[in-house]
């Protein structure tokens, strides 16, 4: 056990050292300024985080906002309304739609999402924000929703019959009992869906638009945007190893782990206070 | 002629003082049967314990009469109304009939919350914040707990939940109590607390209190039914009941503790 996490701490010093020594030219000569920078030009030196890591947060948390709700109906009503006999039959969906390739929810977001967003939307592109926080929310529900149910059927009975004993109605149950009882599984599900959401690549950039700007106002999820790792993705073959861009996109990776980490980290401590 | 008038009258009066009246109450689960033809009556205030060996029904009624158990055939009237035409539902019979477990479950809230909880609504619930001393009172619980009401209810002893489980009821105000084997895992002196609490209580409100401990049920008073195998075997004062039982069964299970009554097909 010990050998086991200390070989996983081992990867996870080599993963972040190897991202520090890639990344550390551009660091060295932009550093955290490069964070709040708005213009990406690799060709003329300019390498502003501000797009990708606004788009990225955007993306992400248009998902949640959007798949949470659906995913705590799925698991109420798959877990309190279905006959038990049914309950296996939406758990397995959900498994098997979370085990679906990013890819392919890519190329259906090209295929479907896209020309439905244009034609509804009279957009002259689909490709924006929005459809790439649309596709991730479908993309994190499956994980979201059994994981919510995972955290409410761990709800103790005893306290769903004391409200019941006490007069309570289904509502009141759910939302004063069901609920807050569940809601530490429920919090850690949304931070390790926001992680997954957050290093979704592919599909990502399929729909994201890859245009490196700030969204104009900052609150339209209607342009076309970028995200870190649609910007790794698409870049990382043309930049020459080695250059300030490859560097760049190294600081991008490395930003996106730092990130990814602060989310586990955020659900192991939640959890720990759960306990 | 005058006789027959006189017990017909008899009868409706005293269906009208019962809090209670269960009659013919047969339940299955799973295709056996639990409950055979329950015919019963509470007074208006009192303590009646339902005492019988395990697997008897006792808890399978309780949870009948307040509706967690549903698919029952007979008739269940508290207060002269029929529990399966109770005005708002099951939910409001619940609201009525206050039912205490054996275990304690309080909410990983804190002891104020608890024991509000069941109040209906969240203006309610705050203006009754002010009364949380009284419920406490009325469970014997707010002299330990007075200076920590803001402490999370889990922290306190089982004794101490369990007793908070009946204030919290006893907020809800509740016009019958339930209480299945309320005091079973509880030490002597939480034990003699709630015993002590329940016998106040029930000079005001009917109570059906289901023991196996004998020596509770003699000692609570009231009257005693004696369960067995899904069906009443016997009921009276209990005084009379432990002095001289009328039925053998009645006498097997108070000397030994153990019964055989043919049972339930």
């Amino acid at each position: 056990m010990h050998v086991s996490a200390l070989l996983v701490g081992l990867v996870l010093f080599l993963l972040l050292g190897f991202l520090w020594f890639g990344a550390w030219p551009f660091l060295r000569q932009d550093g955290i300024a490069s964070l709040f920078a708005s213009q990406w030009y690799p060709f003329e030196g300019l390498f502003g985080m501000a797009p990708a890591l606004l788009g990225s947060l955007w993306v992400v948390l248009l998902a949640l906002f959007l798949a949470l709700p659906l995913a705590l109906a799925g698991a109420v009503f798959n877990l309190e309304l279905m006959p038990s006999r049914w309950q296996g039959f939406l758990r397995l969906g959900m498994q098997v739609l979370a085990g679906i390739p990013s890819v392919v929810y890519g190329l259906m977001g090209l295929w479907l999402l896209l020309p439905l967003l244009e034609s509804q939307l009279e957009l002259l592109t689909g490709r924006s924000l929005l459809a790439a926080g649309l596709l991730l929310a479908l993309m994190i529900l499956p994980t979201l929703m059994v994981m919510s149910e995972e955290a409410l059927h761990g709800v103790r009975a005893e306290q769903k019959e004391s409200a019941i004993n006490l007069g309570l109605d289904w509502n009141q149950r759910l939302w004063r009992v069901l609920l807050p009882q569940a809601w530490p599984g429920i919090r850690s599900a949304c931070l390790l869906a926001l992680g997954r959401a957050l290093g979704e690549t592919v599909a990502v950039m399929l729909v994201v638009g890859s245009m490196d700007r700030l969204p104009q106002p900052w609150y339209n999820l209607l342009q076309p945007a970028q995200t870190l790792t649609s910007r790794i993705g698409r870049e990382i073959g043309e930049a020459g190893m080695g250059s300030l861009h490859w560097s760049a996109l190294m600081a991008s990776g490395l930003l996106l782990a730092m990130l990814a980490l602060l989310l586990a980290s955020l659900a192991q401590l939640m959890g720990r206070e759960k306990r | 002629m005058n006789t027959q008038i006189n017990i017909e009258s008899r009868q409706r009066t005293q269906a009208a003082s019962s809090s209670l009246q269960v009659r013919g109450l047969s339940l299955r689960l799973d295709g056996r049967v639990v409950l055979r033809d329950v015919t019963l009556q509470l007074p208006a205030t009192g303590i009646t314990t339902l005492i019988g060996p395990s697997g008897a029904g006792k808890t399978s009624l309780l949870r009948c009469l307040n509706g967690l158990l549903e698919h029952w055939q007979g008739e269940v009237r508290i207060a002269g109304k029929d529990t399966r035409q109770w005005p708002g539902g099951w939910d409001a019979l619940r609201r009525h009939v206050g039912l205490l477990g054996q275990k304690p479950c309080v909410f990983p809230l804190s002891i104020r919350a608890n024991v509000v909880f069941g109040i209906q609504g969240f203006w309610r619930r705050r203006r009754a914040a002010a009364r949380v001393e009284h419920y406490l009172r009325q469970a014997a619980l707010w002299d330990e707990v007075a200076e920590r009401l803001q402490q999370p209810a889990q922290r306190l002893s089982i004794g101490q939940q369990q007793r908070l489980c009946l204030a919290r009821a006893l907020a809800v105000k509740p016009r019958m109590l339930l209480l299945d084997e309320p005091t079973a895992s509880l030490d002597p002196t939480s034990k003699h607390l709630i015993e002590r609490s329940i016998g106040r209580l029930a000079n005001e409100l009917p109570v059906l209190w289901v023991t196996h401990d004998l020596e509770q049920a003699r000692r609570l008073g009231g009257q005693v039914v004696f369960m067995c195998e899904g069906r009443i075997i016997e009921q009276g004062a209990s005084e009379a009941f432990f002095r001289r039982p009328q039925r053998l069964e009645s006498r097997e299970f108070i000397n030994w503790q153990v019964c055989d009554c043919g049972g339930p097909s």
